[in-house]
């Protein structure tokens, strides 16, 4: 039976048959419809600009998250998972590409919404935060908050600068690594030097030169230190690149590292302090005009 | 008795609380970093009927998880008290919870949960089970002392807040009232501390506050004052009377007043008598319209209260079974379906039977089974009641867990930086001390010396301590390696030297001399070589205890082959624990990682017998070949 006889399917198909109508008809009605919900499944309308909050465990994320949405503090404990809520800007605060808007401005409201993301500060589950780094589309700024209390001390400044380090070196690395030679887009990081009303606490521009100190002993002691095993055993490293070179956060890995070499590779670094709870009342001013500046 | 009890969510929120006794916010913590995240302490299995326990500083912590939603219920309470209605607890405020607000919970982007309202069914559940618990074991249980503060998450003030308020009333009303005697109006002086506890105590239960009250009576020494007390009743009124007829009649008249006065006492003591059998008539009635003004709330509440747990329960059920073969085919197809599009919800049936080739896989990755099983029981736990997310099958569900799994097991808490911690012990003017044992033949002196070129190359000054003692040649092994070191550092600036004290010699005491030494003669690093030995051998392993006493290292790290199997969980265990109470390995060198290919799992086996990191790799023959942990490298040799 060849296609061109009378009964293939063929002729069927061009036929003025019921049965043929009928499955015509359906198709047309019914692909429009699945190729919309296919289409349309699942598209947000716009994408809000994203915060995301690093830092080592104990450092006050969660309660500056839990601040920004209500407005007070909740008691909060370890965190073992990342949390995303969508909170608007404070009362007081403009964002900066809204500064001409009046206030009843749609778009200006539209402005100061965007979203923040905590992300656990465990050594263990500091992976969450690494992944947001690799390919961060939507993120607008970095808020890396530290214990400007255990800074004072050197476990706690060790583990802050380690932190600190892997992660600006991650936004140095997706800075040098970019294809289009207009480089990606920039990504600033605020230290918030938090927890100030204890009377431990460092002042913020100690904090910020702690910090600096502290992450160049690290960038010192990773350079002289052994390579991973994922070079040297040779399995499951081909497909990263064996002899790929490793980098050096800052100017090269020479002398003093400060936070203004990263000015270079698209990110800027500021040190603010401020203080989630307190006896007088919160003090995250100088946070919320840093996360306005960029919205 | 119960001091807190909190709701959090695991990104770290508390949602609800409900404080009796403050609890330090370290002792909930501690008990997320040492369970969820280090999993420290491996929780039982939860077909005992027992939910897990967590003891920290005095207190007992119990929990149960709604994963799906991402919530935590913690119960903390003093370690003394044994309750054993908190796992009934748990469980049925769980279920509450989720029922009445798994809808805001499941709302992205955003962490306000509004569960003000959740108070007043807390504490009937707790009046509940309590009553229940004192009804069954009838030993007196301290009623829980009002709550101090009750916060809730929203912490704005609310409205609904007066109702909270009056729902809560006639519970609280109904306990203070029904225990009729002893309020302060009796302006009787009351026995101290335990009538005081007692009363405390007095519930609506009627017949057992009663009992209580005759068992202090009891005990009390001077029962005189407790007049106030109903239960003294009848034996001393009794009492009291038959002595007045016999005894008093019979002397002079000045002890007549003592009579007079004691009989005043007894008149006093039967008022007292009828006044309480007044009140007993009247305390049903009063009981019962209390309640019955308060029955209103409360009735109301606990009708929804068992609707809601029993609607969760179900749930669980008919999510397991389905009836019917029309169902069940349906059902078969639509899980066929399901496996292929994702968005089925993963049961523990589901599970079995890819997490049984997972467990086969990591087996032959070489992991003992010990850990092989506890991988794919927290894998397991991670995944029942999720649902996969679209296209993707139960099989790569798994894989990404266990992938996840591996990493959490394997990643460091906090990463060892040597060169860095060399740095900080020196600033104090004290040699750096390192030490390495292991089983016989795993490489303890080949690794001993990568190291020491390693730190060459960063130009310490290195003095290796030859502390085997035992086997022939350990020593000129040792001086062999010096001797090769001394040529290579040459150019770099490093110096290395060897201490030893021939064989035969205590190496506790040869440690403690090239400590000595080392700091005498300015070298910055001392690395000291131990005799092999096995670990289930006591007596070797026992002179280890006294060896950390004397040379007391820095770090102490043990060298594992990569080759050995199932044995090195038992290996880590033994070495871990040899050291005695307080001090432990710091870490693991894991040697002839090149001689087995993609078969690695001994990281994974030893790093899960004690949650001690892995610090360095042996890939080679040569000085050069240590290397550091690269995490993600090894998840992917042995997933693959």
């Amino acid at each position: 039976m060849a296609w061109y006889d009378e009964d293939s399917w063929a002729t069927a198909a061009f036929a003025p048959r019921l049965a043929t109508m009928a499955l015509t008809l359906a198709l047309v009605l019914v692909l429009p419809i699945l190729l919309h919900q296919f289409v349309y499944r699942r598209v947000t309308p716009t994408a809000l600009p994203t915060f995301l909050l690093v830092g080592p465990s104990g450092a006050g994320k969660t309660a500056l998250l839990t601040l920004t949405e209500r407005k007070t503090v909740a008691p909060t404990h370890t965190s073992t998972s990342p949390l995303t809520i969508e909170t608007l800007l404070p009362d007081g605060f403009t964002p900066s590409s809204s500064q001409f808007r009046s206030p009843g401005d749609p778009a200006y409201e539209r402005a100061r919404r965007f979203l923040l993301v905590d992300t656990p500060g465990h050594g263990k589950l500091r992976h969450f935060a690494t992944a947001q780094l690799v390919n961060p589309t939507h993120v607008r700024g970095i808020v890396f908050v530290v214990d400007a209390a255990s800074i004072a001390e050197e476990a706690g400044l060790t583990e802050a600068a380690e932190y600190l380090h892997d992660v600006l070196l991650a936004l140095q690395k997706r800075y040098t690594g970019a294809r289009t030679s207009k480089g990606p887009k920039e990504i600033p990081v605020l230290i918030a030097a938090n927890k100030l009303d204890l009377f431990t606490a460092l002042p913020p521009h100690l904090v910020g030169r702690a910090l600096e100190k502290a992450v160049s002993e690290v960038r010192k002691s990773r350079a002289k230190g052994l390579k991973d095993s994922g070079v040297g055993m040779g399995m499951g490293g081909e497909d990263d690149g064996v002899d790929e070179e490793r980098e050096w956060l800052g100017e090269g890995g020479e002398g003093n590292f400060e936070f203004r070499h990263m000015e270079e590779v698209g990110t800027g670094v500021v040190v603010k302090g401020g203080n989630v709870l307190g006896g007088e009342g919160t003090d995250v001013q100088a946070w919320y005009e840093w996360i306005a500046e960029q919205l | 008795m119960l001091d807190t009890f909190e709701i959090l969510t695991t990104s770290g929120v508390v949602l609800w609380s409900r404080t009796y006794v403050p609890v330090g916010a370290n002792i909930v913590n501690s008990l997320i970093r040492d369970v969820f995240i280090e999993e420290r302490i491996q929780p039982q299995s939860e077909d005992a009927g027992q939910k897990p326990a967590y003891r920290k500083e005095g207190y007992t912590l119990k929990w149960t998880a709604a994963k799906d939603l991402g919530l935590i219920f913690v119960a903390v309470y003093q370690s003394l008290v044994h309750l054993t209605w908190i796992d009934k607890l748990l469980d049925n405020v769980r279920a509450l919870f989720v029922g009445l607000y798994g809808e805001q919970l499941a709302k992205e982007h955003s962490s306000v949960v509004d569960c003000q309202k959740f108070g007043p069914y807390f504490d009937r559940q707790i009046q509940e089970l309590e009553g229940a618990s004192r009804g069954a074991s009838s030993t007196p249980n301290v009623k829980l002392t009002p709550p101090s503060s009750s916060n809730d998450s929203a912490g704005e003030e609310s409205p609904s807040l007066p109702v909270l308020e009056k729902s809560q009333k006639p519970l609280y009303d109904t306990s203070a009232d029904s225990t009729p005697v002893p309020t302060p109006d009796t302006s009787r002086p009351t026995t101290p501390a335990q009538s005081h506890l007692v009363t405390g105590k007095t519930r609506p239960g009627g017949k057992l506050s009663r009992k209580d009250r005759k068992k202090s009576a009891l005990n009390n020494s001077a029962p005189v004052s407790s007049g106030d007390e109903a239960s003294t009743k009848r034996k001393l009124g009794g009492k009291a009377a038959g002595k007045k007829g016999r005894t008093w009649g019979e002397f002079g008249a000045e002890e007549l007043d003592p009579d007079v006065v004691l009989d005043y006492s007894s008149t006093d003591i039967r008022d007292a008598n009828s006044e309480t059998e007044a009140l007993e008539e009247i305390k049903p009635e009063t009981w019962g319209r209390k309640t019955g003004k308060g029955q209103f709330v409360l009735k109301d509440l606990d009708e929804e209260m068992d609707a809601i747990i029993a609607e969760q329960n179900s749930k669980k059920e008919s999510s397991a079974p389905s009836s019917g073969i029309v169902g069940s085919s349906i059902g078969a197809i639509g899980g066929l379906f399901r496996n292929v599009v994702g968005g089925k919800t993963l049961t523990k049936e589901d599970l079995a039977k890819p997490l049984q080739g997972m467990e086969q896989h990591l087996l032959k990755k070489n992991v003992a089974r010990e850990a092989a099983v506890r991988l794919c029981e927290s894998v397991e736990r991670d995944l029942v009641g999720l649902k996969t997310s679209t296209f993707t099958t139960i099989e790569s569900t798994i894989r990404t867990s266990m992938e996840k799994a591996l990493t959490k097991i394997l990643t460091p808490t906090s990463s060892l930086d040597l060169l860095r911690e060399i740095q900080t012990v020196n600033s104090s003017s004290r040699p750096y001390v390192l030490s390495i044992v292991g089983v016989n033949g795993v490489g303890k002196s080949t690794n001993l010396s990568k190291i020491a070129f390693f730190l060459l190359q960063n130009h310490h000054r290195v003095l290796i301590a030859a502390a085997d003692t035992f086997r022939s040649g350990a020593v000129e092994q040792l001086r062999v390696h010096v001797k090769n070191l001394k040529e290579l550092s040459k150019r770099e600036g490093g110096e290395v030297d060897l201490f030893e004290k021939g064989y035969g010699k205590d190496a506790a005491n040869i440690a403690q001399d090239a400590v000595t030494f080392a700091a005498k003669n300015g070298y910055n690093v001392v690395l000291i070589d131990t005799a092999g030995r096995r670990h289930n051998d006591a007596r070797l392993m026992s002179s280890l205890e006294k060896f950390g006493k004397l040379a007391n290292p820095d770090k102490i790290l043990m060298v594992g082959e990569a080759l050995v199997g199932s044995d090195s969980v038992a290996q880590a265990r033994n070495f871990n624990a040899s050291f005695g109470p307080g001090r432990g390995l710091d870490g693991f060198v894991i040697s002839k990682c090149d001689t087995v290919g993609d078969m690695v799992g001994t990281l994974v086996s030893m790093v899960h017998a004690t949650g001690i990191p892995v610090v360095f790799l042996g890939v080679g023959q040569h000085y050069a070949d240590l290397r550091g942990l690269n995490v993600g490298s090894v998840c992917r040799l042995l997933m693959s």
